[in-house]
């Protein structure tokens, strides 16, 4: 499993989303957005655990939850951002 | 006390309101602020209320603005949708809480629809005051001082119509008649959070389907290294620490509401509304009633009407006089120089205090005017 972390620039969007993915039994953690992760300073984000992110991404994603970034665990174990695309 | 004015504010909240006020003080940090309990505590109180004020008005949690009061919702409204010196229609019975920030703005107010209980009347005039063009329409849902019903439904199908933004104020009806943002389709719809919501003073909300202009600048826990306000709701309306305590309790009642449902709380007290307006009238008051009418109602006591307010002060019971704060109401029902006693109901009125209120009007001494 990998380990991620999804930003929302509001703490009223991180959780609109957590309660999403929790209505779908996705177990996440809401949580302050690391300082290097949040250029525009200050955010929340959700952190969870899993091998599928697409299937939580388009849970968001049909629930209108304004996504901020996605950042994962690479094979050096550090986070990095990661491109997504729902389309 | 027999509590008659809940068209000021709701007296009597639900168990459960005030234990989440209390809890709220001793539980909760600065919500948005910190990842810590406290601070996650308090913002998931505050996102509960959201949640609850989404279900009953059927929007989404980050379209329901945390403000102070109604009025703090309409002034954030109206001066997102009204240019200093715009065009404005209004309805014959707002509330100084509209009137007065559109006079700030020196906007050109046409009043329309003046008779009292007359949906043609006020649809009439409405159209015809739209049709003349407008930058925005404002109208009350419910009178503050009569209680009349607006048919808001036909006026903001006039509003899509003729492409006019509009603002509801549902200070009188949020919590006691439906009311839906989805269906509606308004700018915005703003309320208090402590009369037909049941939670405490200090609380209100602004249902956004339009983007909102800031009144106030500030801090709100994001983006913080931006100097402009975040732009997107809900962050961009909240700047500052709000009230945390009071939306903990404002969640309470919201939850009752989404319990028992609006319709049962109108059925109770338009029961007591009937039973009033009868009463009056056989002790031989002028009431003002008709057809559309809440749970509020105004009559002239035949006598002064602060004085006769006071008289019932006297024996515990509890109601108001005077303009009401809405003299364009007054203006229109033609009472503008007396003013009226105003009874209104709440979820929890009974048979019994209605009876007793009946029972002190009739022994009203009567002076001249």
């Amino acid at each position: 499993m990998k380990f991620y972390y999804i930003t929302f620039r509001s703490v009223t969007h991180a959780q609109r989303g957590e309660r999403a993915l929790q209505r779908e039994g996705v177990r996440c953690i809401l949580l302050r957005t690391p300082k290097w992760m949040e250029q525009r300073g200050c955010g929340y984000s959700l952190r969870l655990w899993t091998d599928q992110v697409y299937p939580v991404l388009k849970i968001l994603q049909a629930g209108k939850v304004p996504l901020g970034k996605v950042y994962r665990q690479g094979a050096d174990g550090q986070l990095e951002e990661w491109n997504f695309d729902l389309s | 006390m027999i509590y008659l004015d809940n068209g000021a504010t709701s007296f009597h909240k639900p168990p459960q309101v005030y234990r989440a006020v209390a809890d709220a003080m001793r539980t909760c940090g600065n919500p948005g602020r910190g990842g810590y309990r406290e601070a996650m505590t308090a913002a998931r109180k505050l996102f509960g209320c959201r949640e609850q004020a989404a279900q009953l008005f059927s929007c989404s949690p980050e379209q329901v603005v945390l403000t102070n009061n109604c009025t703090h919702g309409l002034n954030i409204a109206i001066r997102s949708l009204v240019k200093p010196g715009g065009r404005v229609v209004i309805s014959g019975f707002e509330h100084n809480a509209v009137t007065r920030p559109l006079h700030a703005l020196k906007a050109q107010i046409t009043a329309a629809g003046r008779d009292l209980f007359d949906w043609e009347d006020t649809l009439e005039a409405f159209e015809a005051a739209l049709k003349k063009g407008a930058d925005a329409a404002v109208f009350t849902h419910v009178s503050n001082v009569f209680g009349y019903i607006l048919p808001v439904d036909q006026m903001a199908k006039l509003c899509r119509q003729y492409q006019i933004p509009f603002i509801l104020d549902a200070a009188q009806s949020a919590g006691t008649l439906p009311l839906s943002m989805e269906q509606l389709g308004a700018d915005f719809i703003a309320m208090p959070g402590h009369k037909g919501l049941l939670g405490p003073q200090g609380t209100g909300l602004l249902l956004c389907g339009a983007e909102g202009q800031p009144l106030l600048q500030g801090g709100t826990g994001s983006e913080s290294r931006q100097q402009e306000m975040p732009d997107y709701l809900p962050d961009r309306l909240e700047p500052g620490t709000l009230n945390v305590p009071g939306f903990a309790g404002l969640r309470e009642g919201l939850r009752y509401l989404n319990r028992v449902g609006t319709d049962a709380v109108y059925r109770r007290e338009h029961d007591q509304l009937q039973r009033c307006i009868h009463g009056l009238k056989e002790l031989g008051m002028k009431v003002f009633s008709g057809p559309h009418q809440s749970a509020t109602v105004s009559f002239l006591p035949g006598m002064d009407c602060e004085e006769a307010a006071q008289f019932f002060a006297d024996r515990g019971i509890a109601l108001r006089a005077g303009l009401h704060c809405a003299p364009l109401a007054h203006e229109s029902a033609g009472t503008l120089e007396t003013g009226t006693v105003r009874v209104s109901f709440g979820y929890d009125c009974a048979d019994g205090e209605t009876y007793d209120f009946l029972r002190a009007a009739s022994k009203l001494p009567r002076f001249s005017q």
